[in-house]
């Protein structure tokens, strides 16, 4: 049994840790020091694209050399874990982690333990970590344990973590034995009768000595002990580096695994051994220019194979294309694999830039190119093709793509290839008319593309033949078709130029480039997977144009961005060569998705702008510069002409768009979408988490849909804090008012003499509802506690039970029904607390709880009419306060965190559904918040759209005339929600504000420094300046103030008053700062009163 | 097959496209149907290539104009400038290979989204030499059907053992083909079983009345949608099919 911090004396942490074997950083991490995972990946030589996801104490037992066992596995699954083993990532491809299998153990000292077996077989069994290396021989497996010694929380996720990881790389583990099959550490394993085939290249030295004497090296002891280090600790990728591991290097590296060490600890493995590109270039490799003897041989196929893999590795945004490897092998014929490598390098970027590219756009562009010129030419012949529904490019495209080698008997085709050279692309255009020229008359007769492919191939297979067979000049006899097709390619259309090409490709750019980019969405949107046949075809395509549009608008910015400090660093900046143009755009237009390779990952800021897209919640607060609907011109799939346009604002981080809100509601769906933890979404995964919430159109699903999000563990339940970052996120959400079907406010009759009450500017419809949302959420916290199954056992059936009554009787009296009810919740709690002294009952509430409480929430769904009193009289609310005031001691209890407590999915489907605005809330308005294919109306960002607790009352047409009418509202809603929190939950509500101070901080410094908000308004600091002046010195509200002050303890309570009186915005807040700094302090309830009236 | 000497039976072209991922043998397959031979190594194809060959039924004879893509990803935007208009489709697959289902099931997404109405789709799992079944192509032993469990399969060399290197079931396949009312055959290119009877069936299948001597612009798919009801066998569920897979 080793304790891993002593096998890792550098690592940071007694951790063992669980590298993603997909790329990319993980935000789930986000609150970890990035400097961590560098280090990590620092100290075992890691490529950056693999960072630890999870850290875990564990202790690692590594078996030595105990009885073999020879299960084989039946998964089959790539995994790393960090720490210890040195995990070799292989190649590009997530490296699969070659552990076979991966057992969870009973163990009596630790909850969790994992037993990882590794393919590795060696003829001895031995592994820690997970290593496994893959040995044919499957002799034995490595097999390691680790005992994790975390929370059971914390082991859960990591387990979780290891799963994904290890399901996501079970395709590589194929790659991985391929790589892993060249280490000679897997030949030295192998037992003797199977060393038959030829050790793995170790070097020169193999062929021609290692320099040295091996005996006084002692190489051959060095060697026995590495053997049996590598036996017992895993080899290559699976390696566990112990301390003897170093103490080995240093007495020196036997010759034949000096090299596979070096690679190994160097972290060069990882890199370089495989890509995609070559798996292609294999299969092709047999296969170029088969006639050519040369490359039916060794040494061609060497060649080649050489110069292809090269340049994909330089190029790994070309990659490989077929054709490419009949170019490089006609290439290579008459020059060197180096000069091959250089001219291919040079065909690539300028002569037929984008030819080979993943679109092949250069290709498609210049087929288009070739049309034209054919049109404008010869239009006797196009117009023919065009009615006889050929289309040339299924002719001439392999021209292109080959440069005429394919398509022409070599000798001719390096002709061609001469001119080409040192003319330019040109030549191929000229060289491509003038066989169109002089078929002509046959062309004319073939009315179908198979006619017109016969005649060409024809007259490629002749072009030795003499052009004029009959003439009776044997000079002209003796001139071939091919010598004529010169002549006509260079005379006839000596007016094609350059400038000429280049014109036309500019022209028809965007038009192929558009083509590209409908496919590909038409490609991707089809193959997208059954969760995507939730959302219409409209919102799919949508979707792809948004996802890609960020994408795309990101790297623009970040383009400029970056020319930009290039520019003012005064560093001359080589232009790359531009594909397209003379005129330099600064590959401006880079990924584009029709140039081929460009991201399609998002990542979390992307997110977020996506997000703000579509939602105003998820627009910031602070001033934002104007909108500018970029997605109105979009519709087309022209998304990106309005990129082009010069566009000042892309300096700024979020270009022209609004500049997306940051809230934890938004990071949780970010995880939640992001299935794979890789930190990054796809198209994929936006898809699915899209069509999860605007899929499905039940309330059901969406309310659990929420839950799941905050329901951490999967353990179906949801803690204090869930529940507190629950209303943060249904208050985030709602902040800029509700969309949707919302039952109108207006039935409810209380309501509207209530804004009678408020003079004539009375808030319309929509600013009460926001207004009755806020309160809604207070009311969820405090049913949310009051319902919630405390940790400990407890006897739900009195709970329900004694909650129901009474509630009806108090609610006819217009006074806050919720109240009672928590009075009820109260007495409950303490109940509990007493149950739990007097016997253990069962961890789960029984059944009957279930059955009951729905009832409980169905008469309690009568209530929400009376909701609105929290935007009532005043008065009222000093009534309520009182009452209020006396029941928060004991609602304390239950917010006590020695309490601990949970929400069930149908705890939380109850209280949800017990309040009318928030079904509607689950049932649509969260849903239509997504304006997917709509995307938003263009959103003046001056107006106030926002429904924060200032500009809460106010009506939403925004231009308020008299300030007065919509403070009263605001205040009067501002109270009501105060009032409520404060009565039930003024711990919850300190935590609340607290968090949203944290998150505020940064935005506030944008803020006017008076103009602080309230309470959990402070969330939402974007303030409309009509708001500012919102609090005038109304009675009613002063009226209010004042009675609350009994409640509030001197200086700070004055303050409130006097500044409250001087009708400013200021008075509101001054206070608001002045107990903001002692709320760590406040210990009694009047204090913290005085924190929500401030 | 090709005894283009045959009696004066009514003739008529029928565009056919292949398509399929790389090296799934697509130029094999109509090398071996066209010449009835066989190349080890055959140069990729770029772009496209074009060949025709007749096809003899009791009743008339079929003139398949063959148009044989490329098969690397890259390649695939070219792609509808080849199948406009097809009326037939071969998607092949490498029968040890699981991506390459995946990727024959994609295609057969698209044409039946993209090509014209009516068009037959033939589903051809290729290299049936390297595997134990031999001629009569017994039932898949393989493992899981599901491509994941295919694909670790695969990283596994499992199949090298047994020296049967299928990694695709006939029964998935067949079970696939099915649902989406596909012709399903599994050839050998390399020793011509099965090859000649792909295109044979296609031929069949290949309505009467979609079958003109001279194949007009967009003259096929005015027909094919006339044959809709003639036949209800193949496009019927086909159609459906293509209405749930719609995507876009």
């Amino acid at each position: 049994m080793f304790n891993i911090s002593n096998l890792v004396q550098k690592a940071q942490s007694a951790a063992q840790q669980l590298i993603d074997p997909m790329q990319g950083l993980n935000l789930t991490n986000s609150d970890r020091n990035p400097a961590k995972s560098t280090l990590f990946q620092h100290q075992f030589r890691l490529p950056s694209s693999q960072t630890p996801l999870y850290e875990i104490p564990a202790e690692l037992t590594i078996p030595l050399r105990t009885s073999p066992k020879a299960t084989r596995s039946a998964i089959e699954a790539g995994i790393m874990l960090g720490s210890c083993t040195c995990p070799r990532p292989t190649c590009a491809s997530p490296p699969p982690r070659q552990a076979s299998r991966v057992e969870r153990l009973n163990s009596q000292s630790f909850q969790f333990a994992l037993a990882i077996t590794t393919w590795n077989g060696i003829p001895q069994e031995a592994s820690k970590d997970k290593d496994a290396q893959k040995d044919k021989s499957q002799i034995r497996e490595q097999r390691i344990t680790i005992q994790l010694a975390g929370t059971r929380q914390a082991c859960e996720r990591f387990c979780d973590g290891l799963k994904k990881g290890l399901r996501g790389g079970v395709g590589n583990v194929g790659k991985l034995k391929k790589v892993v099959a060249e280490c000679y550490s897997e030949y030295l394993l192998r037992p003797e009768d199977k060393k038959t085939a030829n050790p793995p290249d170790a070097g020169l030295g193999m062929m021609f000595k290692y320099p040295g004497d091996p005996k006084k090296l002692r190489d051959r002891a060095k060697m026995r002990l590495w053997a049996e280090y590598l036996r017992d600790n895993g080899r290559n990728a699976t390696l566990i580096r112990q301390p003897t591991f170093h103490k080995l290097i240093r007495v020196g590296l036997p010759n034949r695994l000096r090299g596979e060490m070096w690679e190994l600890t160097s972290g060069s493995f990882s890199r370089a051994r495989s890509s995609l590109a070559i798996d292609e270039i294999e299969k092709d490799l047999n296969r170029s220019l088969p006639e050519y003897p040369g490359f039916q041989s060794e040494e061609g196929i060497g060649r080649l194979r050489r110069v292809l893999t090269a340049y994909s590795w330089v190029n790994p945004e070309v990659g490989y294309c077929q054709a490419m490897n009949i170019v490089v092998a006609a290439l290579l014929i008459y020059i060197s694999e180096s000069q091959a490598f250089f001219l291919l390098s040079a065909l690539c970027d300028r002569l037929v830039p984008g030819y080979y590219s993943t679109t092949m756009y250069g290709t498609l562009l210049d087929q288009k190119v070739f049309e034209s010129l054919v049109e404008k030419t010869m239009p006797i012949l196009w117009e023919h093709l065009v009615k006889a529904d050929v289309q040339l490019s299924v002719v001439s495209l392999p021209w292109f793509l080959s440069l005429y080698i394919n398509s022409m008997p070599l000798v001719f085709a390096f002709r061609v290839l001469d001119v080409f050279f040192v003319e330019g692309p040109k030549v191929l255009f000229q060289v491509g008319l003038a066989i169109l020229r002089i078929n002509g008359e046959e062309l004319l007769d073939a009315t179908d593309d198979g006619a017109f492919i016969s005649v060409l191939k024809g007259y490629f297979s002749r072009l030795d033949e003499s052009a004029h067979p009959k003439s009776e000049n044997p000079k002209l006899r003796a001139i071939n078709r091919f010598q004529e097709l010169m002549v006509v390619a260079f005379k006839e259309f000596s007016g094609i130029t350059h400038s000429t090409i280049q014109d036309l490709r500019l022209k028809n750019k965007d038009a192929v480039l558009n083509n590209i980019e409908n496919f590909a969405k038409r490609t991707a949107i089809r193959n997208l997977g059954p969760d995507s046949k939730l959302l219409s075809p409209e919102e799919l395509g949508a979707v792809y144009d948004r996802f890609y549009t960020i994408l795309y608008e990101r790297q623009q910015r970040d383009h400029i961005i970056q020319e930009e400090t290039l520019r003012r660093a005064k560093t001359a900046r080589p232009s790359a060569a531009s594909a397209f143009s003379d005129h330099q755009d600064h590959g401006v237009e880079k990924g584009r998705v029709g140039l081929g390779p460009s991201t399609s990952l998002m990542d979390y800021d992307a997110f977020r702008e996506f997000l703000a897209a579509m939602s105003k919640w998820a627009i910031a607060d602070s001033p934002a510069t104007p909108r500018r609907d970029t997605f109105a011109d979009k519709d087309q799939g022209q998304y990106f002409s309005s990129f082009r346009k010069p566009n000042n604002n892309l300096l700024s981080p979020w270009g022209s768009g609004p500049e997306p809100a940051e809230h934890e509601f938004m990071q949780r769906l970010f995880r939640r979408w992001d299935v794979d933890s890789t930190s990054t979404l796809t198209l994929q995964n936006v898809v699915t988490g899209l069509a999860q919430i605007k899929g499905r159109r039940d309330i059901m699903g969406t309310i659990t849909y929420f839950f799941e999000l905050y329901d951490d563990d999967g353990d179906g339940k949801v803690d204090r804090e869930g529940i507190l970052r629950i209303s943060e996120a249904l208050l985030f959400l709602s902040r800029r008012g509700l969309e949707g079907t919302l039952s109108a406010s207006s039935s409810n009759p209380s309501l509207s003499t209530l804004t009678e009450a408020n003079g004539p500017m009375s808030p319309p419809i929509g600013g009460t509802m926001n207004e009755r949302f806020l309160g809604s959420v207070s009311a969820f916290i405090r049913r949310c506690f009051e319902y919630a199954d405390p940790d400990h056992p407890s006897n739900h059936i009195q709970h329900a039970t004694k909650a129901t009554p009474p509630k009806t009787t108090e609610s006819d009296e217009n006074q806050a029904p919720d109240d009672s009810a928590f009075a009820i919740g109260d007495d409950e709690d303490e109940e509990d607390e007493e149950d739990l002294l007097a016997f253990d009952g069962p961890e789960e509430s029984p059944q009957e709880t279930r059955k009951e409480s729905p009832s409980a929430a169905k008469k309690k769904a009568a209530l929400p009419s009376n909701l609105p009193a929290l935007g009532k009289p005043d008065t009222e609310n000093e009534t309520q306060r009182s009452v209020s005031k006396a029941q928060s001691e004991k609602a304390n209890v239950a917010l006590d965190p020695s309490n601990p407590l949970h929400m069930t999915l149908p705890t939380f489907r109850m209280v949800v559904l017990a309040d009318e605005l928030l079904e509607q809330f689950f049932e649509s308005s969260f849903p239509t918040s997504l304006h997917v294919t709509e995307g938003l109306p263009s959103v003046n960002p001056s107006t106030p759209s926002l429904t924060t607790f200032s500009s809460f009352g106010r009506s939403a047409a925004s231009s308020l005339p008299i300030p007065q009418a919509s403070a009263n509202g605001a205040t009067r809603g501002l109270r009501g929600v105060l009032d409520n929190i404060v009565t039930d939950a003024s711990r919850v509500a300190a935590e609340v504000r607290r968090r949203m101070e944290e998150a505020q901080r940064e935005l506030e410094q944008n803020a006017v420094p008076g103009q602080k908000d309230e309470e959990e308004d402070e969330d939402e600091d974007l303030r409309a300046p009509q708001s500012a002046g919102g609090y005038g010195g109304d009675a009613e509200r002063r009226s209010v103030r004042s009675s609350d002050l009994d409640l509030l303890d001197g200086a700070d309570a004055e303050a409130g008053a006097s500044k409250g009186q001087e009708g400013s915005s200021q008075s509101i807040l001054k206070p608001t700062e002045a107990t903001s700094s002692q709320t760590g302090a406040a210990d009694t309830p009047a204090q913290r009163i005085v924190e929500f009236e401030g | 097959m090709a005894d283009s000497a045959g009696a004066p039976r009514p003739s008529s072209s029928v565009k056919l496209v292949l398509l399929g991922e790389a090296a799934v043998g697509k130029s094999s397959l109509v090398l071996r149907f066209v010449n009835n031979d066989f190349q080890e190594n055959k140069e990729p194809t770029i772009g496209a290539a074009f060949l025709t060959q007749k096809c003899n039924l009791p009743t008339r004879t079929i003139k398949f104009e063959i148009w044989d893509t490329a098969g690397q990803e890259r390649f695939a935007s070219l792609a509808p400038m080849y199948y406009r208009n097809a009326q037939a489709a071969l998607v092949v697959y490498d029968l040890t290979k699981p991506t390459s289902l995946i990727k024959a099931k994609h295609w057969v997404a698209e044409l039946q989204r993209q090509a014209s109405p009516g068009i037959v789709i033939a589903l051809v799992g290729n290299k049936l030499d390297l595997t134990n079944a031999s001629a009569a192509a017994a039932g898949g032993n393989s493992e899981d059907e599901d491509e994941e469990g295919g694909g670790g399969a695969a990283g596994g060399d499992g199949g090298d053992e047994s020296g049967d290197a299928r990694k695709i079931s006939t029964d998935e396949a067949k079970t696939y083909a099915e649902e989406e009312s596909l012709l399903f055959f599994e050839t050998s290119a390399k020793t011509g079983h099965n090859v000649s009877e792909v295109f044979t069936a296609i031929a069949n299948a290949i309505p009467e009345t979609s079958l003109k001597s001279t194949r007009g612009p967009g003259a096929s798919n005015a027909v094919s949608r006339g044959g809709d009801e003639q036949r209800v066998n193949l496009t019927g569920p086909r159609g459906d099919a293509a209405k749930d897979s719609c995507a876009c």
